[in-house]
């Protein structure tokens, strides 16, 4: 387990922004740089959140409120704080350290965790790793510390109050002994009354009775210490879900051009194609990660409608996927790393190639996705009968990738011979349009009416179809009667009026007038 | 690969079978389909000289905005009558689609309805609009497509924000051998004359059948095989709307003269049929041998 603290996250990031070439000397040209902190809010109170190297030399801290900081030393350089920068920074760290291991998670406000175990050894075991983690980071300009250890707790005291660089499996009691309690993770009021006590060191508490601890300080400080020593199991959350199968490849050379991208795309589809196979499996669901070499990080997802395996297959979505992007895809200086994971995968029982049949199903799911790819996969739709008597809720139009089989539409047909409903447009708008019309009370169809500006002369009318409202919901809405009528050019609509005259309160307005739908 | 070997082997059976190709055809992968899609209306197939040419654009406007409903009505008539028999056996691959055609209408002659979600040779239709099209006209109604012949699960449709996304995904629709009928539907304006010849192109290769619904009548050059401007007629009234009608008229015909027809859907035969005691809006123009040929 790798701890990792920024700790300088926030006027690093202040720095890297307005310093355009952000390099390991940035730190030395400190001295020439007014001293930032980072202020905000907090009650009524502006009060330091964050300060640079230069402010702490000055003995400024977090907590300290402007004011008094102004009054300590005119001269420094107070920003607003953004905790959504922060936040967005933070994530895009733990993006980049998706390069050492899949497990990343946040540790909120400026930490990373990252579980290593099984993938030092891609870089030539831990220490290699750590060196290639300490350059790059050195080199992005932020002031940071780590430690590693066999638990999250452990490695986070180490990475916070131990010496830098620490790195201590199985030693884990040794390196906790001599730090300060609050390096347990324990609310700052339980640790003040620990020291109130005498209990300043986890070395205080370590071969304590257990039992009269916790009656006084409660169970939270032996959970965190069995936690540090690994007595108790605590579970890492990774900030994005783990792919069950993934295949990378390293670049000596970065690659930039969008055929190189696609076949190693293609390349790395062909690796993970025996895998799943050998689990009798298709991806539903893949993303291609791709490292930039100044720590961008481009995810590039794509969705199946099927289960697919074919490297070909895989390619084609992402030619599709990087067509849609087209200029938002910056390759900028190159990319060092690429990834292809299975996010979703699902079984996918062999299949015989056809004289006929099975082909022209793969063939349109093979469209459905190129189109999926290149529109986005709420724009391929097919349309689906709904459980519902109300004209718009009767059907949905849904992803086409997630709709098999009939849809619905065997049960639609059976219901409408049973009922023997009447007609139904052709089109049918989006959200019924209200028209001024002239009808009979309290009945009747309308005899004119103006929709869209322009007025038709009803010659023919057909109805009422009475439709109720969802009256089981506080929002069904009114019943409605809707009439299928033509106008005097031989447009066909239908139209309806939401209410009856019949359950009108004296006072309310009459019912209104809406324009559904176009026939033929 | 395997393609290559099926569609080998499928012309050696052919052979075996004895059945020759009939010109001009279209081979799709399934065997030898006619190269033209009869309406089923004789006076306006042999106008057509047959039907619709299969592998080939063909444009529908509607006179006015308003008439949107019933040029759509004409283009899914069209793309229902799309010969597709449900039931998966493999006779039915090796069999000439006439025969497929008058079992077809066997079947539906003694009432059976084939399931047109099951079997592998069923129409697939892919209907493009584009957003603002969608918005203005109303999105296709399941319910109302049904009634109309064209069974809902078998439609895709796709929206898409620009022209030149229409214009890629009827491209991409038409090179699909699963697919028979591509319907792109577009608000008023102009096309690209190289994107329409791409569209031609991309029809021809594949046999299926591309229709641009235009919300308006557009003056442009195209390399389509036919345009139509189809707005709605007034139907018979009794008691009510009768049966829907529309004015079809063939404006442009690359295989003949040009026409003017009102035509009604007849709920009984599923396809739309010359209304009766309609004449002809005009007396068809008929060709002129001495012509001048631009």
């Amino acid at each position: 387990m790798l701890s990792l603290w920024l700790r300088r996250l926030s006027t690093d990031r202040i720095v890297r922004s307005r310093d355009s070439f952000p390099s390991p000397r940035a730190a030395g040209r400190g001295e020439e740089r007014a001293p930032l902190v980072v202020t905000g809010k907090r009650g009524n109170v502006e009060v330091l959140t964050a300060v640079d190297e230069a402010a702490s030399r000055l003995g400024l801290s977090p907590g300290l409120t402007l004011a008094q900081a102004r009054a300590m030393h005119p001269g420094i350089d107070a920003v607003a704080e953004d905790i959504e920068a922060d936040t967005a920074l933070l994530e895009s760290i733990a993006d980049w350290c998706l390069r050492y291991t899949p497990l990343v998670a946040c540790d909120a406000p400026d930490g990373l965790l990252l579980d290593i175990s099984g993938c030092s050894h891609l870089y030539g075991g831990e220490r290699a790793l750590v060196a290639d983690l300490n350059g790059r980071l050195e080199h992005a300009g932020f002031a940071y510390s780590f430690a590693i250890a066999g638990t999250i707790g452990a490695a986070w005291a180490a990475a916070h109050y131990g010496k830098p660089g620490g790195h201590a499996c199985g030693e884990e009691r040794t390196l906790l002994a001599p730090l300060p309690l609050s390096a347990l993770r324990i609310p700052p009021v339980t640790a003040a009354s620990l020291a109130r006590v005498g209990l300043k060191r986890i070395g205080d508490v370590l071969d304590l009775p257990r039992a009269p601890l916790t009656a006084r300080f409660g169970s939270d400080v032996l959970r965190q210490l069995d936690r540090a020593l690994g007595h108790e199991h605590e579970p890492l959350t990774p900030r994005l879900p783990v792919a069950p199968y993934v295949a990378e490849q390293r670049f000596a050379e970065p690659i930039a051009r969008e055929d190189d991208i696609l076949m190693v795309a293609r390349r790395l589809a062909r690796r993970l194609q025996l895998a799943l196979e050998r689990r009798g499996v298709g991806a539903r669901r893949i993303e291609l990660t791709l490292f930039r070499t100044d720590g961008m990080v481009r995810r590039i997802a794509a969705g199946t409608s099927r289960p697919l395996r074919d490297p070909d297959d895989i390619r084609g979505l992402f030619v599709e996927r990087l067509a849609a992007l087209a200029d938002a895809f910056d390759p900028g200086f190159g990319f060092d790393m690429a990834r292809l994971s299975v996010i979703v995968a699902e079984p996918c029982p062999p299949q015989q190639i056809g004289i006929g049949g099975g082909e022209d199903e793969t063939e349109l799911c093979r469209l459905i996705d190129r189109l999926s790819a290149r529109l986005g996969a709420r724009r391929v739709q097919r349309l689906t009968a709904q459980d519902s008597h109300i004209p718009e809720a009767a059907e949905a139009a849904l992803p086409a990738q997630a709709v098999n089989g009939d849809a619905g539409w065997t049960a639609f047909r059976r219901y409408r011979e049973e009922t023997a409903l009447s007609p139904r447009p052709l089109r049918l708008l989006t959200r019924p349009e209200p028209i001024e019309a002239v009808a009979e009370v309290p009945d009747g169809p309308p005899l004119r009416f103006r929709w869209r500006r322009a007025l038709h002369e009803v010659v023919a009318a057909e109805g009422p179809e009475r439709i109720e409202g969802a009256w089981w919901s506080e929002h069904g809405g009114p019943a409605r009667d809707y009439f299928r009528v033509e106008d005097k050019s031989g447009l066909r609509f239908w139209l309806f009026r939401a209410g009856l005259y019949r359950d009108l309160v004296p006072g309310d307005p009459a019912p209104a007038w809406f324009l559904h739908g176009t026939f033929a | 690969m395997g393609l290559v070997m099926n569609a080998q082997l499928r012309q050696h059976l052919l052979a075996l079978q004895g059945t020759t190709r009939t010109a001009p055809g279209i081979e799709n992968g399934f065997g030898v389909l006619p190269a033209v899609l009869p309406l089923g209306i004789a006076a306006i197939d042999t106008m057509l000289g047959g039907g619709l040419m299969r592998g080939a654009l063909h444009e529908i406007a509607a006179p006015a905005e308003a008439h949107s409903a019933a040029a759509t009505g004409f283009a899914l008539g069209i793309a229902a009558s799309w010969p597709g028999l449900s039931q998966p056996s493999t006779s039915c691959l090796l069999t000439l689609p006439e025969v497929v055609d008058a079992r077809h209408k066997v079947y539906a002659r003694a009432g059976w309805r084939p399931d047109p979600g099951a079997g592998h040779d069923g129409r697939r239709i892919v209907w493009i609009a584009e957003e603002m099209a969608r918005a203005e006209s109303g999105a296709p109604h399941g319910a109302g497509l049904d009634a109309f012949g064209l069974a809902p699960e078998r439609l895709l449709t796709v929206t898409v924000s620009h022209r030149r996304d229409l214009l890629w995904g009827m491209e991409e629709a038409l090179r699909c051998r699963a697919v028979n009928v591509v319907i792109g539907e577009m608000r008023p304006g102009k096309i690209d004359e190289i994107a329409v010849r791409r569209l031609s192109l991309a029809a021809g290769e594949g046999g299926a059948l591309a229709l641009l619904l235009r919300a308006a009548p557009a003056a442009d050059s195209s390399t389509a095989a036919t345009r139509w401007i189809v707005g709605t007629a007034s139907s018979v009234i009794a008691h009510g709307p009768g049966a829907p009608r529309i004015a079809a008229h063939l404006v442009r015909n690359r295989r003949g003269p040009t026409g003017s027809w009102i035509l009604e859907w007849s709920d009984s035969d599923e396809r739309f049929v010359l209304a009766t005691h309609a004449q002809p809006v005009a007396a068809p123009a008929f060709d002129r041998p001495h012509r001048q040929v631009a």
